[in-house]
């Protein structure tokens, strides 16, 4: 969706003008893209990174973005217990695998909850209500909760 | 008058001065009873010591060292036969059986006479060699009494000094008068046998011959290789002690000049079990760790449950053993050589632990030896060992066979109170915490738009 509408935006004012006028400006482009090569494409690859940050601002739902910044804290979260890990060890093992996994396991099963509540996978998901879903989850987060509280005693 | 009486009765107690700790019932075997006059100083002494002695030939019929499966007496004493044998009731199988009854023997050898082969085979038996020549004696021609100028056969041997030096002697003598042994025979210890001691060795410029030969062929032993008495205590404590002159248990000998006296005493009484004779009185071993609070199955005090058959890896435990040492008549408080150590070991199939038990207190009667340690990292059935064998003492075998089971579910240590385990306990309660925010927002947020909604529009 994202890629059509770019190429949409500036088709729309091009259809107004000649074909000659529309030409003329890409070939000026294609000049100074071949010039200028290694500034382009840096520049193109930060061109295409903020258009992609734009997009998903614009087009996710509220939800869904809710959802996102639920993973990115616990990435957040497993990192840093993953670091402390490195830095000084493993020494209760449990400790560590029930740590890591609570982090692990909840991103897995929010991501599981993305995907069936996303309006744009509506069609895969037809059965299953946005309600059914979410309790779903809540079950998995606690038997999750439940496990981890209890490995590391 | 009560006074008098208890007074009488205490006074008759003190005339029995000594007593064996494993019975006073003596039979002497000697041939002919002329020579029973000959010993009499020594027979006086073994019973102002309190022993029974019960004189008799070893042909009579009805003499038997059993009666009834049991033995009949307590302590044998041979005195060397003029015949070959000593008869039915004093064959080798027998006189084995009796040791095995943790019956004393002491045998008397005499190079006057032919040493019996039943007895010959016997102390074989015991790797105590005798020379092959049965009319061997031990000479020495430059320590022997004067009274045996032309024959050298009368030796003059210095008390014997301790055996090593963390080994307690029982036979030496401070006034170091030397002893008189005529006419004996000498023996060869077994070097392969740890049973076997000698108490008491030829000087080094003795050796074996026949008196009736010139020239020594075969020279059977010589010097301090030849023991005069030797020693053999069996695994169960049965002492037998072979004196390779019962000579020097004469009257004759018992003079002043003489150390016999004081030499006969020491090896009669340690070969009858007067001295040297260890005891092993309270053993006990326990938790030394307080009782765990809020577990409803462990008593108020564990330390006050003696001997528990089942401990846990890794406690502490405290071991407790008693021992006394008895001497003539009583039994005092033992101590153990500064260059020795008692030892207890823990062990399954080899000691996992090896530890010197200190004294810690004294009886009137006993020492009391104690040591604390942490069971091994390792379940099992462990036994507690306290294994001392020392020369001239009894031995002291004792295990105690306990369980050591692991951690049950609920010992082991909570996560919290592993300090290294406090950032995952917060890594789980933030991801907990967080979830429960994401789940409050979530249900207070609109749900999302559907696709269809918008197609509408």
């Amino acid at each position: 969706m994202a890629p059509r509408n770019r190429q949409s935006t500036p088709a729309t004012p091009s259809l107004g003008s000649t074909t000659q006028s529309t030409s003329t400006p890409s070939r000026p482009s294609k000049s100074t893209s071949r010039s200028n090569s290694a500034n382009a494409t840096v520049g193109e690859a930060q061109q295409i990174i903020q258009g992609v940050w734009n997009n998903y601002l614009e087009r996710t739902p509220q939800r869904v973005k809710l959802i996102d910044t639920f993973l990115g804290f616990l990435v957040v979260v497993a990192v840093l217990q993953f670091v402390y890990c490195i830095i000084v060890g493993n020494y209760p093992f449990n400790a560590f695998l029930s740590g890591f996994s609570a982090t692990v396991g909840q991103f897995v099963l929010t991501c599981s909850l993305r995907m069936q509540t996303n309006p744009e996978n509506h069609a895969e998901f037809k059965s299953i209500s946005d309600e059914r879903a979410f309790a779903d989850y809540v079950f998995g987060s606690l038997l999750l909760h439940f496990f981890c509280v209890n490995f590391i005693n | 008058m009560r006074w008098l009486f208890s007074f009488l009765l205490l006074w008759l107690s003190t005339i029995v001065t000594a007593l064996s700790s494993s019975g006073n019932r003596l039979l002497v075997v000697l041939e002919e009873s002329s020579e029973k006059d000959k010993y009499s100083q020594f027979w006086g002494d073994l019973e102002s010591r309190g022993f029974k002695i019960h004189f008799d030939s070893p042909k009579t019929a009805e003499l038997s060292l059993f009666h009834l499966g049991n033995r009949a007496y307590d302590h044998v004493l041979l005195l060397p036969p003029k015949s070959k044998a000593y008869g039915p009731a004093l064959t080798p199988a027998l006189l084995l059986d009796f040791m095995k009854a943790k019956g004393n023997i002491l045998v008397g050898l005499s190079g006057s006479s032919a040493v019996p082969s039943g007895l010959v085979s016997l102390l074989l038996e015991l790797d105590i060699q005798l020379p092959a020549d049965r009319n061997s004696i031990v000479v020495d021609h430059f320590n022997h009494d004067s009274s045996a100028s032309e024959e050298h056969d009368i030796l003059l041997v210095s008390p014997p000094k301790t055996l090593r030096s963390d080994v307690k002697s029982y036979f030496g003598s401070k006034s170091g008068t030397k002893i008189a042994v005529p006419r004996a025979v000498g023996q060869v210890l077994g070097a392969s046998s740890p049973l076997l001691l000698p108490i008491l060795r030829a000087s080094g410029t003795s050796y074996s011959t026949n008196p009736k030969e010139e020239t020594v062929d075969d020279l059977f032993a010589s010097g301090e290789q030849i023991s005069l008495v030797s020693a053999h205590q069996a695994r169960n404590s049965a002492r037998l002690t072979v004196l390779g002159s019962t000579e020097l248990l004469q009257d004759a000998w018992f003079g002043e000049k003489y150390g016999n006296r004081e030499f006969s005493k020491q090896v009669s009484a340690w070969t009858f079990k007067e001295l040297g004779v260890l005891k092993v009185g309270r053993l006990q071993h326990h938790l030394n760790e307080p009782a765990e609070k809020g577990r409803f199955n462990e008593t108020a005090y564990p330390g006050s449950q003696l001997n528990p058959t089942i401990y846990r890896i890794k406690n502490d435990v405290t071991y407790t053993i008693e021992l006394s040492e008895y001497t003539y008549d009583h039994y005092t408080p033992l101590t153990v050589p500064t260059t020795d150590a008692l030892q207890l070991e823990f062990s399954m199939l080899s000691p996992f632990h090896r530890l010197n038990l200190k004294p810690i207190s004294q009886t009137a009667n006993s020492t009391l030896f104690s040591t604390s340690f942490t069971l091994p990292d390792q379940h099992g059935i462990f036994n507690f060992r306290v294994n001392y064998k020392r020369p001239f003492l009894t031995v002291v075998d004792e295990k105690r066979e306990v369980t050591v089971r692991h951690f049950a579910h609920d010992e082991w240590p909570r996560s919290w109170r592993i300090s290294g385990a406090w950032v995952w306990i917060a890594g789980i309660w933030i991801t907990v915490a967080g979830w429960v925010a994401f789940v409050a927002v979530w249900l207070w947020s609109e749900p999302a738009k559907k696709v269809g909604a918008k197609k509408l529009q």
